[in-house]
């Protein structure tokens, strides 16, 4: 694929010709002697020509068009500029009516000097947005990167210092040479494994986006078989210095519940029932109701 | 049997019940009570699906304005079947009970495949050609052009359901998909249209899960479902993957030429239009101009389930103007679709966020990221406006649109992989964009949003706590159910040396070991020499498969194990699989004996039964990662580590074992059946690895039965296999496993079933 002119003529041309044609950076096309500049020719970015063409076009009415959302008083008339401005762009792109186009785009920037310039800088809020995205992600990137670098050095650290200790004690120790590098060996398969879990710990941030703990569950594993003598229950006596406390499940013959909140449905999904509360309010105020001094 | 769930009467179909079906109506129970999430876990073959049936519907009619509908979503079309059979069975004990004629409507919904009974659109092969078919007989304005022209062809079924159908709705009772076709038939109604019309209205939907994951199709089905349903997701152990896959987008070379071709009609048929009916085109330009307040209006009124391809701010805003017009949505569309052509011209692997690209296309062709955002909605609009005929075959410019949308909406959870040719065949270019969602939570959002109770349940979900993790739901009950088993059953065992003391293992660096090869060839020929009637094998891959094939047959393995069972091997074509597995049936069944060498992910660890004498033994040959190299997975790992606090380890080992799990419960498909899980991996035995099989398989491993060499496998293998072999009647399950109504409303029974649920 070669190259592409804008705005006057777009013919194909490979590059050796454009080369060739304009040695001294400008000349007449062969075919319509149109002035020609070598700077306008471009490499073709994309398949369809047209499309380069229009993106090349685009670029230069936006350079003009360039209002932002808050120049305007109401989105929706915000949105009638964006779409005249497509429209020219259309027309351009198509030849249609290019010079009356060209025309009002002049008059456009004659108009519009000021703010032109002023928004030249400015960028639409969307694309602020996405800086800070990027930025965002780029941190989040070099901090990483960061963090892995000094943790590696740190291992190797810890490494080196463990191989010269070995050798400090080799020099100083009484002890056979086997053992100490059977320790030594233990105490690195040791290291190896402790690096391992380090390395696998993320920092945990254990809060679930609805502000719930993760992890509050218990282990899976099923829990070990012990055979041996089985326990037995004795139920557990407690003296209270108090009237007798009703069971739990006699509190609702008995009336205690009446005037206790009765249990919402969430409330026994997690196996509360109102009894609980009731039986534990009443354990407290019966016991030590007849405690007397000795 | 009449039972009392917490309170509440429901009807079980069956003489006897098992303890933990008690227990896990109880469970459900209080799910639906508190209106929340819930995750059960119960072991396949102990009658969950009834379970659920009895219980929800039990629960309908008694609080009729609580819960107003069951959405039951199954993964095959054969698994939906078997639960409507359930129903049916269920609603017939009621009628019998109760003496009353059934109210209630339960019907299932598949695909038009599977409900047409248009004489020609039926005979089509593929899916996609029947929709695309019916479509072009069905659309409204091919109808209305039938009105002008009485020639054009329309479907019969679905003229005489427009016209008579819709007022009459359909008289309750259950209805499978062949009931839905006899009675399309009987009245000339399209079945197809029928049921959909109908959930509307009906107390039970049974469907597949993409009707309620997949955005495009969950728009036009489930979008107008009551909020007070009730949401079950059985077989759900990969209920993650299905929702990243259908949130996940990948555009080829070939995506990108048919979209081309596809804008190009757009084009002509704007021009046409515009010279005969301008003013088609202007009413569809003032309603852009308006916004789309009345998606906006629905949704606030909360009459539509939320869709993830059509976000919450647009529907604030009107079309932006540089895509108001027809022409210039169709330049837009070209610039688009040239850039993303432009952009699989790569030569090397590419990785980009969603900001990154956003960018880059803003520098390279001028897209913002407001039209970008709009596209989707914009293209359907504009094809509706059109009239085109055969809207699959702009399924290229919609899936192009769909990833404009999502792109632009999510700077998160996704990532774009551009690769310029396969792994595998580094010389052949063949450009792909992935645009792969990374977090499942996204499809599943809206979901767990506007139902009032979602309950996940399968066989295999340890361990529990990570659904919700990676689904990001809050469950209010998690809770795994064992087997109450009246003998043992199941038997599984960890074999982790050869008989020469040789390591087995399938981890990477042993692949080629021939050691290892010959000894997993001689732990399946002693298992065949053992094992009555069928034995299951499961390889990690198709590839490794392949591999210790070849080596086996030169070795001379395969030729003795065929002196005791025939072979039979899946491979990737789902006829000849289908074919092996008549086979393998077959030659179980008339006492040869088989062994059915299969893949873990593949189709038949994932939908096959083997029940009985078709599976007495699974051997799990290694452990069955998944392809840890490739560039998505890895991404995807990434994000879980920084989003959800998942270690990579931690996640692949999960993803490992739940298909494990899945592989060796292939073989125990309920109480009375019995058969050998046998683990052939050194790895097995470690904690980590143990700690993720399900309870119920976890339970049966003791000590014993780790790191076990091939002879003392075998040896245990015979003892397992002698005991099983003697007769079980009911009888002995009574009391213990099996409980009748009076033996489990005693204290006793009470008690102990209070202690089935493993609570996490």
């Amino acid at each position: 694929m070669g190259k592409i002119g804008a705005w006057s003529s777009e013919q194909d041309r490979c590059e050796n010709c454009v080369e060739m044609l304009f040695v001294r950076g400008s000349g007449n096309c062969v075919q319509c002697d149109t002035p020609l500049r070598k700077s306008n020719f471009r490499v073709q970015l994309f398949e369809d020509p047209t499309v380069d063409k229009e993106v090349e076009i685009r670029k230069k009415v936006l350079k003009i068009y360039n209002k932002r959302d808050f120049d305007f008083p109401s989105l929706r008339e915000y949105n009638d500029y964006l779409e005249q401005v497509e429209d020219m762009v259309y027309n351009l792109t198509n030849n249609i009516d290019v010079e009356n186009t060209k025309l009002r785009m002049e008059q456009y920037q004659r108009e519009n000097r000021d703010l032109i310039q002023r928004n030249k800088v400015k960028l639409t809020r969307e694309q602020e947005e996405l800086e800070e995205l990027l930025l965002l992600e780029q941190q989040g990137n070099e901090q990483r990167r960061l963090e892995l670098l000094q943790e590696e050095k740190r291992q190797l650290q810890v490494k080196r210092k463990n191989k010269q200790a070995l050798l400090d004690e080799l020099e100083q120790s009484k002890l056979p040479a086997t053992l100490l590098l059977a320790q030594h060996k233990v105490r690195a398969a040791q290291l190896e494994t402790q690096i391992e879990q380090q390395k696998q710990a993320v920092k945990p941030t254990n809060l679930f986006s609805t502000g719930i703990h993760m992890r509050q569950t218990v282990s899976l594993q099923p829990a070990p078989k012990i055979e041996e003598v089985l326990y037995h229950y004795m139920p557990l006596q407690v003296e209270t210095y108090g009237p007798p406390v009703p069971e739990l499940d006699q509190l609702g013959r008995l009336g205690y519940l009446n005037h206790v909140r009765a249990a919402l449905p969430q409330d026994t999904a997690g196996g509360y029932t109102s009894a609980l509360a009731c039986h534990r309010a009443v354990q407290d105020a019966f016991s030590g109701m007849f405690f007397m001094k000795r | 049997m009449k039972l009392n769930i917490d309170g509440l009467l429901v009807y079980f179909p069956y003489d006897y019940i098992y303890p933990e079906q008690y227990s896990y109506m109880l469970e459900l129970k209080r799910t639906l009570d508190a209106k929340g999430h819930g995750v059960l876990e119960m072991p396949s073959g102990t009658g969950k699906t009834i379970s659920l049936l009895s219980l929800i519907v039990a629960y309908q009619k008694a609080f009729p304005l609580e819960v107003t509908k069951l959405i039951y979503c199954s993964r095959t079309v054969p698994e939906i079947e078997k639960v409507v059979e359930e129903l049916r069975k269920l609603m017939e004990f009621y009628s019998k009970q109760t003496g009353e004629s059934n109210n209630f409507l339960a019907l299932a919904l598949s695909s038009r495949k599977n409900l047409c009974i248009h004489p020609e659109v039926s005979a089509l092969r593929f899916g996609k050609e029947v929709d695309g078919k019916c479509h072009s007989l069905t659309a409204s304005y091919i109808r209305a052009q039938r009105h002008a022209d009485p020639d054009q062809p329309v479907c019969r079924f679905y003229e005489e359901f427009d016209s008579v159908g819709r007022q009459v709705p359909l008289p309750a009772g259950i209805y499978n998909l062949d009931d839905l076709k006899d009675f399309g038939r009987r009245k000339g109604w399209c079945p197809y249209y029928l049921a959909r019309y109908s959930i509307l209205h009906a107390n039970i939907v049974v469907y597949s899960y993409h009707y309620l994951l997949d955005p495009k199709i969950a728009d036009l089905v489930s979008k107008e479902l009551a909020k007070k349903s009730v949401v079950v997701f059985d077989e759900a152990h990969n209920i993650d993957n299905v929702c990243i896959d259908s949130m996940s987008v990948n555009i080829t070379r070939r995506t990108l030429d048919r979209c081309q071709t596809n804008v190009d009609t757009l084009q002509n048929t704007i021009q046409n239009i515009k010279e005969t009916d301008a003013v088609k085109l202007k009413q569809e330009y003032r309603r852009l101009v308006e916004g789309l307040k009345e998606a906006n209006v629905a949704r606030e009124t909360d009459v539509y389930l939320a869709n993830p391809v059509l976000p919450d701010e647009i529907l604030q805003e009107a079309v932006p103007g540089t895509i108001r017009t027809a022409e210039h949505f169709v330049g837009f569309l070209r610039r688009f679709l040239e850039y993303l052509k432009s952009r699989l011209r790569v030569h090397h692997v590419v990785q980009e966020s969603t900001p990154q690209f956003l960018k880059d296309i803003f520098d390279k062709v001028c897209i913002d990221r407001k039209p970008l955002r709009f596209c989707a909605e914009r293209l359907q609009s504009l094809l509706r406006t059109l009239e085109i005929a055969d809207i699959a075959d702009f399924s290229a410019v919609t899936l192009i649109s769909n990833f404009a949308t999502l792109v632009s909406t999510y700077s998160q959870g996704f990532t774009i992989i551009i690769e310029p040719f396969e792994d595998r065949t580094p010389t052949i270019a063949n450009p792909v964009l992935h645009f792969s969602c990374m977090d499942p939570s996204i499809a599943i959002k809206p979901v767990f949003q506007r139902f009032q109770s979602v309950i996940i349940t399968s066989g295999t979900l340890s361990p529990l706590d990570i659904y919700p993790r990676i689904l990001d739901f809050r469950p209010v009950t998690m809770a795994s159910f064992t087997m109450t088993l009246a003998r043992t059953c199941l038997c599984p065992l960890i074999v982790g040396r050869g008989n020469d003391q040789v390591a087995l293992s399938s981890k990477f660096e042993t692949r080629e070991d021939f050691a290892v090869i010959r000894n997993y060839g001689n732990l399946l020929l002693e298992m065949s020499a053992v094992v009555p009637d069928g034995i299951v094998a499961f390889f990690t891959s198709y590839v490794y498969m392949e591999n210790i094939v070849a080596s086996w047959y030169e070795q001379g393995i395969l030729e003795n194990i065929q002196r005791n069972k025939l072979i039979f091997i899946e491979t990737p074509d789902a006829a000849e699989t289908s074919m092996a597995l008549e086979k393998y049936q077959e030659a179980c069944e008339n006492g040869r004996g088989a062994i059915l060498l299969s893949v873990a992910r593949g189709k038949v660890s994932e939908g096959i039964d083997f029940v009985h004498h078709f599976g007495r033994a699974v051997i799990m040959f290694g452990v069955p990662y998944v392809y840890t190299q490739s560039r998505i997975l890895k991404a995807r790992l990434e994000y879980l580590r920084d989003q959800f606090q998942i270690r990579e380890n931690d996640f692949l080992t999960f993803d490992a074992m739940r298909h494990a799990a899945q592989c060796v419960g292939r073989a125990i498909r309920g109480k009375t059946d019995y058969g050998l899980m046998i683990f052939a991996d050194k790895r097995y035995a470690r904690a980590d690895k143990r700690g993720k099989l399900p309870r119920w398989i976890q339970e049966h491993i003791n000590d014993g039965s780790l790191n076990l060499t091939v002879d003392e496998a075998v040896h245990l293998s015979k003892h397992f296999l002698r005991q099983m072999a003697q007769p079980f009647k009911q009888e002995d399950q009574l009391g213990l496993s099996l409980l009748t109504l009076e033996q489990l409303e005693s204290e006793e029974m009470l008690q102990k079933i209070a202690q089935i649920a493993h609570q996490t």
